[in-house]
């Protein structure tokens, strides 16, 4: 129960005064009752509006429940989580942004109640059959979360301002296609920029999004990604990572890339990019609603094209692993019925068609967009995703003990993404070395995890992380992790 | 033991412990306005150092509401990790850098300013005290901008004056990015040293300078016999409390650089930082290591410099 100070002066107030006349004990629970105040913290910035509105249409038929509403950062939301749950301090419904400790293993700590005793058949029966994965949204089968957008996204799009594009020869309409094209816009972007328009602008001081870039550039060039599903080794020393970090840094080595862009961060060099520094840019589906919000005057002049790949000839899939739940309801929560009836209102179809208008991830259903008012570029993207974004399989979900060898697993550093920007910076020249050695150390770190792991009782090993019958070309379905 | 202390020609412990009462009943109001500051020290300061400590032994990742006892593995871990040591270099280098280049010059800035005759002495202070008022974070990240190569101010001064022929990029190569770091941190601090200076000799007392001045000593004489060797106790006080100030540079690298590139700008606060806050899986435990063993390494320095100088001292009395 949280009171406001206002309510805390006034339950005070009634309880001195009704104290004397022993009606006290009477007084105060049905008061209390009354005022029901809920914390609510995630990350979703560009669906503050959104999520506000849901808020007050809750509050209208239930004139009695306020949630008050936390925007945090993301690293800033995993911090504030860190410190509230061992302190009982925990928010009513969170979401898990900055977080990456292994849900399972959260969920072994108790952090999340179960939607199950709030929830009717009807509604969860409504729910895409996908969305029930055991260790990312339910537990013993029983329901804790869902997600409100879909695993069909990515954040690798090329996106351009589509005159400067066209004045170096290219049809905005398609773009830069291959990494060759990409190389040669953008040196073409630079010639024409006189010094102060560069070819690629890119937050290459975001290391955990550079990472996360370069597996999916290395993807599109035909490998799993971090995984070799096939030996379930490491792959961070394979051909695919390797090529395409050479062709990211080969833009640095042609003087096309945003000089600053060593140690910006995305969001500044999406600023930077949007006021006319830039002509390439690799951003995910969310790109126009930041700029709607920031930069409207910028968002006609955009254009957008599927992730690079090597060549055509060869098809070409991104692979994006089962989408956990968003929200989260904590077990510290004296509302979970609250909460629980606040979260079902997030898969109407009201509720989505806002939500792809809000132009952030894609929505659950990614056909939705189709019936929303969105910018051409977002509706583009969608059939981009549709085309080459695969489910990819999941060890957590094969095995759940791997969350005990995940959350064992200390980092090594430098990661991935400090590999990209010490390349970048001209710091680190042996790419295959580099590479190599960066999965020799996890896979050195993943077999002490795993040998603790099994020291301690949990059923786990390497086999976890291979599936054979994995096809690179289809979704990795439900249906055939027991097959 | 009263009848022991007595025994003994000492005072009666029972009375011992009276007295102390007494005395402290007398100044009751003293430590009563004590009391904020020690209750404060103890919550934010005491307590977090011996909650770090104890931190330091266990493996706690923050998440799991239980902790495990590991011994001294943290602390090994910590000085086996190539890391950590590449962050304590830059820690170091970046004081042993700064320390002379903003003691030194503060003090010629000090005697400067320091003269009577000097017109404007009250604006030249307050404009170089200016940047100690504004905040790290936000100079850190103004900074990115001032330093920018593309359009940035010192790159555009640099070409229309024809000092360099292509846009440095300062703060994207490890070349130039811990030097540009320290150079921004000398210019924000420079002013509090600047302060301790002037008060320094402001203690100086005008009649030496006067006698020295009838004795016919010039400016580098005075300086040299009088200045100096007055202001040497303060100096060793003011390069303890600079190189103390050198070490607090989280939110300067954090926003200049965020450590890079390829954390050759990472300093140990960084570091701790990224263990316990910022890492895939927190290792509290293995961050407070590292922050301890930092404490004591840097604690260790300072007792030797102290040392030092005793023995300088020593030294300065048998030869006289």
């Amino acid at each position: 129960m949280k009171l406001s100070r206002r309510d805390f002066l006034k339950l005070s107030g009634i309880a001195a005064a009704t104290t004397a006349t022993g009606g006290l004990a009477s007084i105060i629970p049905a008061a209390a009752q009354d005022e029901i105040v809920m914390q609510w913290w995630d990350h979703f910035l560009p669906l503050q509006p959104l999520t506000e509105s849901v808020f007050a249409a809750y509050k209208e038929s239930n004139p009695n429940v306020t949630v008050e509403y936390s925007v945090f950062s993301p690293p800033d939301l995993g911090q504030a989580l860190q410190l509230a749950y061992p302190n009982d301090q925990a928010p009513d419904v969170h979401a898990l942004a900055g977080i990456s400790v292994p849900i399972p293993a959260l969920k072994n700590e108790g952090w999340f109640a179960s939607m199950e005793p709030y929830i009717t058949e009807e509604w969860k029966n409504s729910l895409p059959e996908s969305i029930f994965i055991e260790g990312r949204t339910t537990f013993g089968g029983e329901l804790y979360s869902f997600p409100i957008f879909s695993f069909r996204s990515h954040e690798a799009l090329v996106w351009f301002d589509k005159e400067i594009l066209a004045a170096a020869g290219y049809d905005p309409e398609v773009g830069p296609r291959t990494w060759d094209e990409f190389r040669d816009a953008a040196r073409k972007i630079t010639e024409n920029g006189n010094g102060t328009v560069f070819g690629w602008t890119q937050g290459i001081g975001h290391t955990e999004r550079m990472g996360a870039t370069l597996t999916r550039l290395a993807q599109l060039a035909g490998i799993s990604g971090d995984i070799d599903w096939n030996t379930g080794e490491y792959a961070y020393g394979a051909d695919a990572y390797v090529n395409a970090l050479e062709f990211l840094v080969s833009m640095e080595r042609d003087g096309s890339l945003f000089p600053t862009a060593i140690t910006i961060d995305t969001r500044n060099a999406r600023s930077r990019w949007a006021t006319g520094s830039g002509g390439l840019f690799l951003d995910g589906p969310w790109n126009p609603g930041v700029l709607q919000g920031n930069f409207p005057e910028f968002l006609d002049k955009i254009g957008v094209s599927q992730a690079p790949v090597p060549d055509l000839d060869t098809p070409s899939y991104a692979y994006a692993l089962p989408k956990s739940g968003d929200f989260w309801i904590s077990s510290q929560s004296d509302y979970p019925e609250h909460a629980a009836a606040i979260l079902q209102q997030f898969t109407s179809e009201d509720y989505q068609i806002k939500l792809a208008e809000r132009m952030d991830q894609p929505p659950l259903d990614l056909d939705t967009v189709a019936k929303a008012n969105v910018h051409p570029t977002y509706a583009q993207c969608m059939d981009f995703f549709r085309d080459i974004v695969r489910l990819s399989p999941d060890p957590l979900v094969k095995n759940p003990a791997v969350a005990e060898v995940l959350s064992r697993m200390n980092d090594i550093r430098p990661n991935l993404g400090e590999i990209v920007q010490g390349v970048i910076a001209g710091e680190v020249s042996d790419i295959p070395g580099t590479l190599q050695a960066y999965s020799d150390q996890l896979t050195a770190e993943r077999e002490r995890a795993i040998t603790e792991a099994q020291a301690e009782g949990f059923e786990v090993s390497q086999d976890d992380w291979v599936f054979s019958n994995w096809d690179p070309t289809a979704d990795y379905t439900s249906d055939m992790y027991g097959a | 033991m009263a009848a022991l202390s007595s025994k003994n020609g000492s005072v009666p412990a029972a009375l011992v412990h009276s007295r102390i009462l007494s005395k402290l009943w007398q100044d009751r109001l003293i430590y009563l306005f004590l009391l904020p500051t020690v209750i404060l020290f103890g919550l934010f300061t005491l307590y977090p150092m011996i909650a770090s400590f104890l931190l330091s032994f266990q493996d706690w990742n923050g998440f799991s509401r239980e902790a495990t006892y590991v011994g001294l593995a943290n602390y090994q871990e910590v000085i086996a990790d190539p890391q950590f040591w590449l962050a304590f270099t830059n820690t170091i280098v970046f004081m042993v850098v700064t320390v002379p280049i903003r003691v030194t010059l503060a003090l010629i800035l000090a005697l400067i300013l320091n003269n009577p005759k000097l017109p404007f002495a009250g604006l030249f202070r307050t404009a170089l005290f200016l940047p100690v008022v504004t905040t790290m974070a936000i100079i850190g990240v103004v900074m990115t901008f001032v330093f920018d190569p593309v359009g940035g101010p010192v790159n555009q001064v640099l070409l229309d004056t024809n000092l360099i022929s292509a846009p440095i990029n300062f703060l994207g190569r490890s070349s130039s990015a811990l030097p540009t770091a320290m150079g921004i941190h000398v210019w924000k601090w420079f002013g509090v040293t600047l302060i301790y200076w002037l008060a320094a000799l402001q203690t100086v007392p005008e009649e030496l300078y006067e006698a020295a001045r009838v004795d016919g000593a010039n400016v580098f004489q005075t300086f040299r016999h009088i200045t100096v060797p007055l202001l040497v106790p303060f100096g060793i006080i003011i390069v303890l409390i600079t190189a103390i100030d050198t070490l607090r540079v989280f939110d300067l690298i954090l926003t200049l650089t965020g450590g890079g590139p390829f954390l050759k700008t990472e300093v140990v606060e960084v570091y701790i930082y990224r263990w316990a806050f910022n890492s895939s899986i927190p290792r509290l435990g293995y961050a407070s290591a590292a922050a301890v063993f930092f404490g004591l390494t840097t604690m260790f320095m300072a007792i030797l410099q102290a040392l030092g100088y005793g023995m300088v001292r020593r030294m300065r009395g048998t030869a006289s």
